[in-house]
């Protein structure tokens, strides 16, 4: 039982928040929301620092790291508000690395872990909600390969990417695929997302595919809680830094002559921010210590961590603009965009009256950090 | 990072389960689990029980004669013992004055008082709040006069947990008036069977005598009952203060509350009812998170690494998951929950329960558990706390 972070964790850690406050201050990222919110470029210098290979075997050309660093990495993300989907990455690759056969990961990974490729997952469709089972889609066997068919929404950076993981049914079953973007029968529609960055709706006719894996559910919900445990982490730096801007303001603004944080109501207010912020941040580290626990076990942890996130993320996001008074509902305030991310990734990968039901079906008789 | 445990606090771990299995008295586990009073005896046959192997003053050093336990170990116990149905071991003597003892006491009273604390066979008890000093603890005004070789101590102390069982209680009285509050205050222990000692229950709204009025009238102290320094008082109690640490949040405890409630929420037929359950769930995460935060806290003792100024989030966790989960349980009986027999929250009651035996003290745990969030420093103290190291 240990939670101290390793010299190397904490050098990683480093590299990326040099890189956030260098190269990705808030008027380049503004800028990058006013060009469409997602940025090739940007992308790229994630990858350049060996991101995008953060789960990728060294085989493939990857850094063949834990959970654990890809929280670090994420935090600090979060912490920059950055639009680009990393997080989308080390589901793929997660993914693709743990259930594809090896030709298709020979021919994907050392891509994506170069930051050539970027491979995201399209699972949501319309009627589904947060369910993983309720999935339409279509695949069908043609030739040595196969055809999807289906509508899939909110697909991140959907008309930026260069390939998609599709769950869709064959028989009945679930199998998960892969599509490129460039193969016949694929189109997509782009739009803006709350917190500034990119998805598409993504319209699949007999598109060509490849088979990943026919145990669709199992990769799936794999790859959602890699992407749970991702957003955890995210959620705690988006916090941080909120909480951070958030006590900077108090102690500067003054009202009847004194600094806000001479007020006792606001002070409280703080300490109750504080306290979902460190349960945040304890339900982070729990979701990526479990991320490779059995499924069940990795199932019913990513459900009580994603809950907890939403749960603070909302009251964190929601008081710091309130605390900030005027100037927190503005376009022009940083502040207003950490709310927004924070809103965004309460929506994502199930929201908290999901979870809240997940964890409610998934209880036993005993309950605790190791039951 | 890792979440499990050494192979070393597993074995650790197993070691105490047997122990605790092999010597908890099976009556008294049966109160425990079902929330039924406890009698002094029921406490100090347990005290005594641990004093005997050792494990009284857990969390002592081994050059005072506790097991010398790290951090980890401590908490590790705490939980065995508290899934067991283990009743919490009485703080006053082993875990609040006998660090005081330890730090700031001489070796005529490391001597004279600690071999009766780790034994068990002393009762202790805490003469801190007053009637006019509550979360303002330093406005305290019970006066110690000095004259010769002793004190003479007169005022009042209120809220005293367990009073009545008392055979001394460690006080903080008031030496001087001048300078601040804080300063003029000394850490003094006192026989409570001294003339002019004299204990008035307090019957709670749950009808339970859990706390006393001890009222001092010119009783008689020797000096050497002084602990340090005159008018070094405070600084002594805040030592103690540092030693409740992750042990406030109580998190093994609401643990096997968890456990009960579930299976409370089964016998009333609420657990299939989506709403009731989700209500269930949101307490289940809560002591999830709260777990994590007491490892944390823990993590950062064993390593001496990153240390983590968060005891009031602790407390004020902790409290709220304790009154939750008595809340719940309540609501859990329903209408049930109504009847208020007194006789029935009694081991060996032989009457007709209303519904169920095990309904019958529910709402006299979800009143007692009002107190969680008020004492120890209320909540609200504890978040002035909290945003004084956020905000400065």
């Amino acid at each position: 039982m240990d939670f101290n972070f390793t010299e190397d964790q904490d050098a990683l850690r480093d590299a990326v928040r040099k890189w956030v406050d260098r190269s990705y201050g808030f008027e380049r990222r503004q800028g990058i929301v006013k060009a469409g919110g997602f940025d090739r470029a940007a992308y790229g210098e994630l990858a350049e620092l060996g991101l995008a290979g953060l789960y990728v075997s060294e085989q493939h050309g990857g850094m063949a790291m834990g959970p654990v660093e890809a929280m670090v990495v994420l935090e600090e993300l979060g912490r920059g508000i950055v639009l680009e989907p990393l997080g989308q990455t080390l589901v793929a690759s997660g993914v693709l690395g743990g259930y594809a056969p090896e030709a298709l990961k020979a021919q994907w990974l050392p891509r994506i872990a170069a930051g050539e490729a970027l491979v995201v997952l399209a699972h949501q469709e319309r009627k589904a909600r947060y369910r993983l089972d309720a999935c339409e889609a279509t695949a069908t066997q043609a030739g040595g390969g196969w055809k999807v068919s289906g509508d899939k929404s909110i697909v991140p950076a959907g008309d930026q990417a260069d390939a998609f993981l599709v769950p869709a049914k064959a028989n009945g079953k679930v199998g998960l695929y892969l599509v490129e973007r460039s193969a016949q029968g694929v189109s997509t529609r782009g739009y803006p997302t709350i917190d500034g960055s990119r998805a598409a709706e993504v319209s699949l006719r007999d598109a060509a595919a490849t088979l990943v894996s026919a145990d669709g559910m199992a990769a799936l919900e794999h790859g959602i809680d890699i992407g749970i445990a991702c957003t955890c982490a995210e959620g705690v730096g988006t916090i941080d830094r909120t909480m951070q801007l958030t006590a900077e303001y108090l102690n500067t603004r003054k009202q009847f002559g004194v600094t806000l944080a001479t007020f006792q109501a606001l002070r409280h207010r703080m300490a109750d921010m504080k306290m979902q912020q460190e349960l945040a941040r304890s339900m982070s580290y729990y979701a990526s210590l479990k991320l490779n626990a059995p499924a069940e076990e990795r199932r019913r942890a990513m459900a009580r961590a994603k809950y907890q996130l939403g749960v603070s993320m909302r009251f964190v996001g929601q008081h710091s603009v309130q605390l900030h008074g005027g100037i927190g509902v503005t376009d022009e305030y940083v502040g207003s965009h950490y709310f927004k991310k924070l809103t965004q990734l309460e929506l994502v990968y199930g929201d908290t009256l999901h979870h809240l039901g997940e964890v409610s079906e998934r209880m036993q008789d005993t309950a605790g950090v190791f039951a | 990072m890792d979440l499990a445990f050494t192979p070393e606090e597993q074995k650790f771990r197993e070691e105490v389960r047997a122990w605790v299995r092999e010597n908890l008295p099976q009556d008294i586990a049966h109160k425990v689990h079902n929330a039924l009073h406890l009698s002094r005896d029921d406490m100090q046959r347990w005290a005594r029980i641990l004093g005997k192997k050792g494990w009284l003053g857990y969390g002592w050093p081994k050059e005072f004669g506790g097991p010398g336990w790290t951090a980890v170990q401590k908490h590790l116990f705490e939980e065995e013992a508290a899934l067991a149905g283990a009743p919490r071991i009485v703080p006053f003597g082993p875990v609040m004055v006998a660090p005081v003892i330890m730090a700031f006491g001489s070796p005529e009273q490391q001597k004279r008082f600690l071999p009766g604390i780790a034994s068990g066979e002393v009762w202790w008890s805490q003469g801190y709040s007053e009637p006019g000093s509550g979360s303002d603890l330093a406005s305290l005004k019970t006066r110690a006069e000095r004259k010769g070789d002793k004190f003479i101590v007169n005022g009042q102390k209120t809220w005293t947990t367990l009073a009545q069982y008392g055979d001394w209680i460690f006080c903080l009285v008031r030496t001087s008036t001048e300078g601040k509050p804080q300063t003029g205050i000394s850490f003094l222990l006192i026989d409570m069977k001294s003339p002019g000692v004299t204990v008035r229950p307090i019957i709670m709204l749950d009808g339970g005598h859990e706390v006393n009025e001890v009222f001092f009238d010119n009783v008689e102290v020797p000096a050497e009952n002084l602990i340090g320094e005159e008018n070094k008082g405070w600084t002594y109690a805040k030592h103690l203060l540092s030693h409740e640490r992750t042990n406030i949040a109580d998190v093994n405890r609401a643990k096997r509350e968890l456990e009960r409630l579930k299976r409370i929420a089964k016998g009333e037929g609420v657990w299939t009812d989506t709403r009731f359950r989700d209500e269930v769930a949101k307490l289940e995460v809560d002591i999830v998170a709260l777990e994590m935060l007491v490892l944390r806290v823990l993590s950062a003792e064993k390593s001496g690494k990153n240390p983590l100024d968060i005891a009031g989030l602790l407390k004020i966790k902790g409290s709220e998951i304790q009154q939750r989960y008595s809340e719940l349980m309540m609501l859990a009986a329903g209408p049930y929950a109504i009847p208020f027999i007194r006789e029935a929250m009694e081991a060996g009651y032989q009457g007709d329960y209303v519904g169920a035996a095990y309904i019958a003290p529910l709402a006299a745990t979800y009143f007692n558990m009002r107190k969680t969030t008020i004492y120890g420093g209320s909540n609200e103290v504890q978040r002035n706390i909290v945003a004084q190291t956020v905000l400065g």
